[in-house]
């Protein structure tokens, strides 16, 4: 067993340097610029671009939706083809971090704000303000954009507003208008909440945390709150505080319904749908999704009621289909100019109306809002509040919203008070900045 | 049948008692089987009738177990899209060629752990063994870097190799431990005919080793079948996407397809259990008589 | 390749002859030959696995690894990070307790059914139905397997409608929502989704068992549960320790269905060793101190490795 040791030495010699070559390798694509493997691209004669756009909106649009602009766009700018690359929503966010990592990021890529500050601190996506300045680009059609620094980098293509969903024949049953202040609201839950149907629907899962923002925040924004204090956390502040004391008594009176902990966006829609929950407050998005599962749901949407006594502007949260360049692009302008087509007025609109979302750039008038009256009510609402959604451009904003899940759970499981819950979210908030 | 009560001489039953207990074992043993059965085949039928309902009425209370407006929708919703089939296709032949190649090279390296001696032996063991224990969510990046460098991205060799090298432990030591139960003067023989240690392989340990490598060949081909995260990272593009993305395409951000959901996931595991029902021959055949020892 | 690499060797060591240069590079080739065979796994693995690792090793040292520009060797201070932060602890003891029930059951269940399929009462047209059946957890991509149990297990689910209306319970249970309930409730959609692949092993196993010994066994009056511990058992257990050893790796792996079900809540109530680096890695971006929480599980296999090799050196 002992006699032989030298010749293998000298095979595991030979295999260890195929490791190194290898690992060297490895290494030397990690930090470099290296082109994304495009496989059929650059090989194009006179300067053809092949443009990669990863994201996830695809499969979420009507088919064809998206190419079809992508085909419009290509007739637009002879020389530029762009190649779709989707994958599904629950794993973009890897998928960035693991291409950016390896210099195989695509050239235009979908973003979510939650995401920005966390890219940008990886260097994996460029600085639109200098892309537009270079294209003599006029910012003020833009709704909005995501800033960190003073610089953009993430640009919002079109906007999932959330608002108050109520199911009519529910509260007329029983015998409720939809509320607009908090005591309305935990009035009509009570009324709504019988046998085996609840006035509202908490979702509080820690796979995908944003019922924090969309569901418990809002709360916050809708009052004209804010969980910050100049651009740090600050969740102990009476504005969270009486939120989150109204979230804790809405579920001793036993009006949310069961499970809140495990449950996730798409799960609140599916018993909203099925007559199960009275209330819910929801993405835009879903209106279309209702309708197809329930045709015969009626229901009404609504701003998120106030605090009691509130009168100002409420903050209206919304979820985005941001869009934003990689660093690593050798196609830079021309990705830039992929988004000033997203962005125009034409196909903003449409790509507005496909998503059932509204739009990113001022001008544009997706036509749901005026075919479709439910859509044009929330519009409304839309319009005379302001977009609120906080999380957006803050660092680890997902691992900030799963803190303050497990600590709201805690709560919800009679752990600990909403007093510690806040101080304790505070210090893992302010930990992570 | 009767043979096999045979050999138990207790108090001398009469034939007619014989055949009675016979009978009533093997009621007992049906019934306890059908009552087990339940446990893996009920949540599957309620996924099997998921896939004919309407997305709303999956989530209806109390639950239907047989829907009224019974649609194929989800199925012909799949089996039109030709992105869809391309999945499928990619699925099989990834599958199956990491099940054919993770076969050959474990059963190569099985033998030298199960028939020589040599320096490193255990060293190499521990590692073959204890690779897989890395969670392979940490090895995400550094692993695609390296794929990405050996120019392997968005290929099929790319996921061959990667699902080869999730497998080869578990069939290695698998293998091993099948070539460990056969005698060793089987293929000593082979040798002493003249043989090398390969032809003694060939000819002598793989032919008795099938029930060994069908059970590792399955396992491999499932683990294939099933994997998510590589296959994600290690594709660009959806015509290279395997099975489990095409499901997880149907789960979007604001909303689940679940009926298409559950009808993918049923056509995905038919060709599989056809597969199943053609090999598990090899379950029941048995071993060549004797060739066996611990 | 392998096999041309080896000449006629026959029983070189037989012949105490003077060894000639030819007989001494024929004893060359002898050693060489088990790594001849093992040469297309051990490239394999070094570079595809191994390389990964060592890297994965080097971030567990350094600070920032991947999400900045610029990282700097820092020693142990993530290992001790990791050590010190208590929902490690806790990650780690969830980890052993759905890892533990899920061999232990698969093991069982895996086991009753083998048996029960191996059984020569029944016929084989019958057997390769109830075959067929009960692999069927198997053949679902982890991801179904989740969304499926979720769906059978949401408060108005079937689970729920099925206990209620047979009156177990007076209202819904949130199986996977209940801080009390939630790792059990993981646990066995664990066990359901993996006992198959324990069941086959095992059939395959029984397979190879030889008649006689159970003949031998029953002119020694053994009875069924007496043959079940004499030979049955016996002879299986190299197969049941292997695949005990590695279904332990493999479970404590398990992080698509954690993730899917419960995303390592209520709370951290089924946070588990995969889910916390995970979280480290791609919520926190923490990649150096995720790899070093990777490391300590990869040292901790490794130390189950080792004596599950010396335990079988010393079965040989």
């Amino acid at each position: 067993m002992s006699n032989g040791a030298r010749n293998p030495n000298r095979w595991l010699a030979f295999s260890a340097s195929i490791a190194v070559v290898a690992l060297t390798a490895a290494c030397s694509s990690g930090g470099t610029t290296a082109s994304p493997d495009t496989g059929t691209g650059d090989g194009g004669s006179d300067g053809d671009v092949v443009l990669e756009f990863a994201q996830w909106w695809e499969p979420e649009l009507p088919d064809g939706v998206l190419r079809g602009l992508m085909d419009e766009f290509e007739a637009e700018n002879p020389g530029i083809t762009v190649e779709l690359l989707s994958g599904p929503y629950a794993s973009t966010k890897e998928q960035v971090v693991a291409g950016a990592a390896s210099g195989t990021m695509s050239d235009v890529v979908g973003l979510d704000g939650a995401w920005v500050s966390d890219f940008v601190q990886q260097g994996a996506i460029a600085d639109l303000s200098a892309l537009m300045d270079d294209a003599g680009y006029d910012q003020t059609q833009l709704a909005s954009q995501v800033q960190l620094d003073g610089s953009t980098y993430m640009v919002p293509v079109v906007n999932f507003a959330y608002m108050l969903f109520s199911n009519d024949a529910m509260l007329a049953d029983a015998g409720v208008d939809v509320p607009s202040t908090r005591s309305e609201f935990a009035d009509a839950a009570a009324a709504l909440t019988s046998g085996n149907t609840t006035g509202w629907i908490l979702p509080l899962s820690l796979e995908a945390p944003n019922g924090i923002q969309n569901d418990v925040m809002s709360w916050v924004w809708a009052s004209g709150g804010s969980m910050l204090d100049n651009g740090q956390p600050d969740v102990t502040n009476d504005d969270v505080k009486s939120a989150v004391e109204f979230i804790v008594d809405l579920d001793s009176a036993g009006v949310i319904a069961p499970g809140a902990a495990t449950l996730k966006e798409q799960d609140k829609v599916e018993e909203f749908t099925n007559g199960r929950v009275g209330m819910m407050i929801s993405s835009l998005a879903h209106i279309n999704t209702i309708r197809e599962s329930n045709p015969d749901l009626e229901f009404t949407i609504s701003a998120l009621p106030a605090a009691d006594g509130y009168s100002g502007e409420r903050g209206t949260p919304y979820a985005s289909w941001g869009i934003g360049v990689a660093e690593n692009s050798e196609h830079k302008a021309e990705a830039w100019k992929l988004i000033d087509f997203l962005m125009s007025e034409s196909s903003n609109a449409q790509l507005a109306d496909a998503a059932n979302a509204f739009p990113g750039n001022t001008t544009a008038r997706p036509e749901f809002v005026d075919n479709d009256p439910i859509f044009q009510e929330a519009f409304d609402v839309w319009q005379a509040g302001y977009p609120a959604n906080e999380f957006v451009g803050l660092p680890v904003a997902e691992q900030l919203m799963r803190d303050f899940s497990e600590q709201l759970q805690r709560v919800l499981a009679g752990e600990i008070s909403v007093d510690e819950a806040l101080e304790n979210a505070q210090a893992a908030w302010t930990d992570e900045f | 049948m009767t043979a096999l009560s045979a050999g138990a001489p207790v108090a001398a039953p009469t034939r007619a008692d014989i055949v009675r207990r016979q009978r009533l074992k093997k009621i007992a043993l049906i019934v306890a089987l059908v009552l087990g059965a339940g446990f893996p085949a009920l949540p599957i039928l309620w996924m099997l009738s998921s896939s004919f309902k309407t997305n709303g009425e999956i989530f209806e209370y109390p639950p239907r177990i047989i829907t009224e407006n019974f649609s194929f929708d989800a199925y012909q919703a799949i089996l039109t899209d030709p992105e869809k089939l391309r999945f499928f296709f990619n699925s099989y032949f990834i599958a199956g060629s990491v099940t054919v190649l993770t076969l050959i090279v474990a059963v190569l390296a099985a033998y030298a752990f199960s028939r020589f001696q040599f320096p490193g032996k255990r060293i190499i063991n521990v590692m073959v063994i204890s690779v897989q224990a890395v969670p392979p969510i940490t090895l995400l990046i550094p692993y695609f870097g390296l794929v990405v460098a050996l120019g392997l991205y968005n290929t099929y060799p790319g996921l061959i190799l990667t699902y080869m090298v999730f497998t080869l432990p578990y069939a290695i030591i698998m293998m091993t431990g099948y070539f460990n139960t056969l005698p060793k003067e089987l293929d000593e023989a082979v040798k002493v005919d003249g043989g090398r240690p390969f032809t003694a392989l060939w000819r002598v340990l793989v032919p008795v080793s099938v029930p060994g490598m069908v059970s590792v060949g399955v396992y491999t081909f499932m683990i294939a079948w099933n994997e998510y995260l590589f296959a994600l990272t290690l594709t660009r593009t959806n015509d290279m996407r395997t099975v489990p993305i095409g499901i997880q395409l149907l789960m979007g951000q604001h909303a689940y397809e679940w009926n298409q959901m559950m009808a993918m996931s049923v056509l995905g595991s038919i060709p599989v259990l056809v597969l199943f029902l053609f090999f598990q021959r090899y379950f029941i055949g048995g071993m060549a008589a004797g060739a066996v020892k611990a | 390749m392998t096999a041309t690499l080896t000449p006629e060797v026959e029983a070189a060591d037989r012949q105490p002859t003077p060894p000639s240069s030819r007989v001494r590079l024929r004893r060359l080739w002898d050693r060489l030959t088990p790594f001849g065979f093992l040469s297309p796994t051990l490239i394999l693995l070094i570079i595809l696995m191994v390389t990964p690792i060592a890297m994965v090793v080097g971030y567990s040292l350094m600070d920032r690894v991947i999400t900045a520009p610029e990282s700097n060797f820092v020693g142990f201070e993530n290992y001790v990070e990791v050590l010190t932060d208590p929902v490690f602890a806790t990650a780690v003891k969830n980890t052993i307790y759905f890892a533990g029930v899920s061999v232990v059951a698969h093991f069982v269940l895996g086991m009753g059914f083998a048996l029960m399929l191996n059984s020569p009462i029944l016929s084989h047209r019958l057997k390769a139905v109830f075959r067929t059946i009960y692999i069927l957890p198997w053949l679902f991509t982890i991801a179904i397997v989740a969304v499926l149990w979720r769906m059978l297990l949401s408060p108005n689910g079937i689970v729920n409608y099925l206990v209620t209306t047979f009156g177990f319970t007076e209202s819904s249970v949130e199986w996977l929502s209940d801080p009390n309930l939630a790792l059990h409730a993981v646990t066995f959609i664990n066990i359901w989704s993996g006992y198959p692949f324990f069941m086959i092993s095992l059939l395959a196993g029984l397979q190879g068992i030889p008649r006689d010994l159970y003949e031998a066994a029953r002119i020694d009056r053994a009875g069924p549960i007496k043959q079940f511990l004499h030979v049955t058992l016996p002879q299986l257990k190299p197969i049941v320790i292997s695949m005990a050893l590695l279904d332990f790796i493999w479970t404590t792996q398990q992080f698509a269905l954690i993730w899917m079900t419960t995303g390592g809540g209520p709370i951290n109530r089924t946070e588990m060793v995969s889910t916390y680096t995970y979280k480290l890695a791609f919520a926190t971006y923490d990649f150096s101190v995720a790899s070093a929480a990777a490391v300590i599980v990869l040292v901790l296999s490794m130390v189950l490795a080792f004596f599950y090799v010396r335990h079988q050196k010393s079965r040989d």
